[in-house]
């Protein structure tokens, strides 16, 4: 490729960041420190720190965040360890089936999770009808505040993160290390916390970030569970009075501001990146073969954690074949009613429509930028490439409702950007909202597939008179298709899935996509949540399809798309 | 410091059988040498003594101690991967203390010991150096000293300069001889570099699928190779098939395709009987070159390359009746002939022609 051609791909998408992802957020903050009479304030954010009900906000966030990262390790860490030491039955398939969860949407799973626990829920119901709980005090297992309920979920959702992250760093980790200790004297637990952690430190800290972060900042679960006094919860209310309310941007500046500062702590705790020492490893990790007892073990710990992760979604498809289910462990009554009513829904098929056109378009801007990224930053010597790439990777590290957020602001009637909402149609700012949070998982995709691919197949190409980008399209793009597709195979996932931009940015029902949509259906009253476990399921079932497309053809390589 | 026993030694990995049957005795304080072609099984065996490998048969014994279900934490071995193993997030210190902490040694005792073992290795004053600001001979000296502070019972070296650059590992293969024997250690060193061997070991011992092929000194199993695979694998040779046709004396004539040639046998117990299979080997240093025929053991041929390499010059000969060339070692050349089919005869003492029984 030409270095014209790479300087033009360096500015165009350095330019798409500037726009979309370093504008929004500048204009965000901006407006969280200007007064009505246009000078410069902090009180806003002064104010947010006097207001008991913003601080407890601040603090059930923090928490959402911290118990929703130590659920996960905890649940994925026993795992990997498991996975990375024996070699058992069925462990392909129990490997891929464990990293469900986290294509199936997390505030469905939500309703399913309030269906299980809740009071009059399916547990409660087992647990009276074995005697073990009286009729009359039931237990609320989601607790005052609901803050268990919403960990539980995320953790069921996101410990798929933090299991690839620790596969992929347990597997690095040059097996001479650990042998060497065993041959010091070092054993079992000791050897795991003075050697095999510390190796792994920096790869469980990638995925503890992106859990934290993701979890910190999370909208959709605590809305499904009326957790209202999180800061995520309270930004999204507080847009209802969007044009005098100053509150929301500064809660925005603060948690943003709060993202960093955990980031930068946590780094420097137990990131510090230990370069691997010059020796080459010379065997590859040898599995030991299971003994029937403890391929029983392992098998049975990927059960239960599979089991138990896809509980809530199971609650969910229930939830949507019944007519009844109140105070018992099943539902009373069956129906297949639902999923008619909710495909002759006015918003259901409108939104299925809505979220496929707005993924497509998401993903298909993605699959371009992320191949012009991937080229410049792995293909070329251009300066400044390194910059271009940990750019693409930021939206990974940036709470999705701060830039959802800077979206409305920008695009608001009298913005530079009012012309990007057509009439009332929001099709382009969340096509663009969409694609600038997913691009980090095409850049990773479509990068390592450059790397893997010798430059010399093109060069060879053109030596033997084919045009550079011709060179490109005919040889190394057929090469690297296959990433390309998961990479956007994901990305579209988890567009169709997403929460705060399309929360915040869809206005009118006839725009909404699906999860608006089905937020829209849990709070109406009458069959609403069993309409919206309807769309869920569909929604669903079609993701389902797609991922396992993804991990088919990337298999042990999609841990590469959750790091930072 | 251990003499170890191992008897009847078995590893199978599912279809391949890595150690077959093995019988070995290392003698305390002894420097012993694994050497063997890649599969041959000495990793394996290296891998097996310090218990990372469970065998599937057999016992290996510590003095009198069997320590063949001892898991390797409890061994008191020390290990120097090929590898190095360093650990990346301990320095240099740290990596040294690391067994002493798990020997529950005193904190002072443990600085103590540290710092003699790295003067020992030539790195006092780098203990605060992080591993990967080491360069490699620097970190193969680390882990030598992380192996020596432990005091092990037995020293294991799995083919410790192989990521070393050619001068550093000749300088390294003096250093770690001089410490085995300074502090009298039993040591097992796996390579596949028969310089290496030949020059540091007190014993060696050559494998082939998993099993031991000769054991010996360096100078017995180079002078006095047992089958044709020993001879080849350590030092060049040429190997020639042949059948016995008489003994006289020590000397034994062999009929080959090249002439009747004179040996003597590799096992001074084997006398080998009229008309049974042998092959000769003969190494190039042995044989000489001659302009007209010698009056013992000639081999006639046409000479077809010439290599000069200062100190030595090699000869390629074509001998009729035997397709591989004739290779002819001559120290100190004052000439090198470079007429490409000259007509030329290479003739060897009979005692340098040693008889093997025909695989």
């Amino acid at each position: 490729m030409s270095r014209k051609l790479a300087i033009a791909i360096y500015a165009g998408t350095a330019l798409f960041f500037a726009l979309f992802f370093v504008y929004p957020i500048w204009h965000t903050v901006q407006e969280a420190f200007v007064s009505n009479d246009g000078s410069f304030t902090f009180s806003y954010i002064l104010e947010i720190f006097r207001n008991p009900i913003y601080v407890e906000g601040l603090k059930n966030s923090f928490y959402m965040g911290l118990f929703s990262t130590l659920l996960s390790l905890l649940i994925a860490f026993p795992l990997a360890m498991l996975a990375n030491t024996w070699d058992f039955r069925g462990k392909e398939l129990l490997n891929s089936l464990v990293l469900v969860p986290l294509i199936l949407p997390p505030f469905v799973g939500a309703l399913g999770v309030k269906q299980l626990l809740g009071q009059a829920g399916a547990l409660n119901s087992f647990l009276i009808d074995l005697g073990l709980m009286s009729a009359d005090a039931p237990d609320d297992w989601l607790g005052e505040g609901r803050l268990f309920g919403v960990v539980l979920m995320n953790a069921l959702h996101l410990y798929p993160i933090a299991y690839l992250n620790i596969s992929a760093a347990l597997a690095n980790v040059d097996p001479a290390m650990e042998e060497a200790a065993e041959n010091l004297g070092c054993h079992g637990i000791r050897r795991l916390w003075k050697i095999t952690l510390p190796l792994i430190m920096p790869g469980l800290f990638a995925g503890a970030t992106i859990i934290f972060i993701w979890s910190f900042t999370e909208l959709g679960v605590p809305l499904i569970f009326d957790f209202t006094r999180v800061t995520s919860v309270q930004i999204f209310d507080g847009i209802k009075d969007l044009s005098g309310n100053p509150f929301p941007y500064a809660l925005v500046v603060v948690m943003l501001v709060a993202t960093v500062l955990f980031y930068l702590l946590g780094k420097w705790l137990f990131g510090r990146e230990i370069a691997a020492s010059s020796g080459r490893a010379t065997t590859g990790r040898a599995l030991k073969k299971a003994s029937p007892a403890m391929s029983a073990l392992c098998v049975g710990a990927f059960l239960l954690v599979t089991g138990l992760a896809v509980l809530p979604h199971l609650g969910v498809i229930l939830l949507s074949v019944s007519n009844q289910w109140y105070g018992t462990i099943l539902p009373q009554e069956f129906t297949s009613q639902h999923y008619f009513d909710a495909l002759g829904h006015p918003l259901t098929l409108n939104s299925i429509g809505n979220s496929l056109k707005y993924a497509s378009l998401a993903t298909l801007t993605n699959v371009i930028l992320g191949i012009g990224i991937a080229y410049v930053v792995v293909r070329t010597k251009l300066p400044g490439r390194q910059f271009l790439d940990a750019m693409a990777m930021l939206p990974l590290a940036v709470p999705g409702l701060v830039l959802a957020f800077g979206y409305l602001a920008m695009t608001r009637e009298g913005q530079p950007f009012d012309f990007l909402i057509i009439g009332e149609n929001p099709l382009l700012i969340l096509v663009i909202a969409y694609a600038v949070r997913r691009l980090p998982y095409v850049v990773r995709s479509a990068a390592a597939g450059f790397q893997q691919t010798s430059v010399t197949l093109e060069e060879a190409a053109q030596n033997l008179g084919c045009p550079p980008l011709k060179a490109l399209r005919k040889v190394t793009l057929p090469l690297i298709a296959a990433n390309l597709i998961a990479g956007g195979l994901l990305a579209f996932s988890f567009a169709m899935l997403e929460v705060s931009d399309s929360l915040i940015l869809a206005e009118q029902q006839a725009h909404f996509p699906i999860t608006k949509a089905i937020y829209a259906l849990v709070t109406s009253l009458g069959t609403g949540p069993h309409l919206a476990s309807a769309l869920g399921v569909w929604a669903m079932v079609f993701l389902a399809v797609t991922i396992t497309g993804a991990g088919v053809i990337l298999g042990k390589k999609m841990g590469a798309l959750f790091r930072v | 410091m251990v003499s170890i026993h191992i008897r009847g030694l078995v590893k199978r990995f599912d279809e391949v059988v890595a150690l077959n049957d093995l019988d070995l005795e290392i003698e305390a304080g002894e420097l012993f040498f694994l050497l063997g072609p890649s599969g041959c099984g000495k990793t394996t065996l290296l891998r097996a003594i310090a218990g990372f490998h469970m065998p599937d048969a057999g016992t290996i014994k510590f003095n009198d101690d069997d320590v063949t279900q001892v898991p390797p934490h409890k061994r008191e071995t020390a290990m120097m991967f090929q590898s190095y193993a360093l650990w990346p997030h301990l320095n240099v210190f740290k990596n040294v203390a690391f067994g002493l902490e798990e020997r529950k040694v005193p904190k002072a005792k443990i600085r103590e010991r540290v710092d003699e073992a790295l003067a020992m290795v030539k790195m006092e004053g780098l203990g605060q150096r992080k591993v990967n600001q080491l360069s490699g001979g620097q970190q193969q000296r680390v882990a030598l000293a992380r192996a020596l502070v432990v005091r092990p019972r037995c020293l294991m070296l799995d083919e410790p300069l192989s990521n070393l650059d050619a001068k550093l590992r000749i300088e390294m293969r003096s250093e770690i001889r001089r410490i085995c024997k300074e502090f009298g250690l039993t040591a097992i060193y796996v390579t596949h570099d028969q310089k290496e061997a030949l020059s540091m070991a007190d014993r060696l011992a050559i494998l082939d699928g998993g099993n031991i092929a000769q054991i010996g000194t360096p100078e017995e199993v180079y002078r006095h190779p047992r089958t044709p695979l020993v001879a080849g694998f350590i030092g060049e040779t040429n190997l020639i098939e042949g059948t016995v046709a008489f003994s006289s004396g020590d000397n034994v004539y062999v009929t080959t395709a090249i002439g009747e040639l004179a040996g003597r046998p590799s096992d001074p117990d084997w006398q080998p009987e009229v008309d049974e299979k042998v092959v000769l080997s003969i190494r190039p240093e042995c044989l000489s070159i001659e302009m007209s025929p010698p009056t013992q053991n000639a081999i006639a041929g046409k000479l077809s390359e010439s290599v000069y390499l200062g100190e030595v010059a090699q000869y390629s000969l074509l001998a009729d009746g035997h397709e591989e060339p004739i290779h002819i070692s001559e120290l100190n050349p004052r000439r090198v002939i470079r007429d490409a089919d000259q007509a030329l005869y290479a003739s060897a003492r009979p005692e340098d022609v040693i008889l093997l029984p025909a695989p």
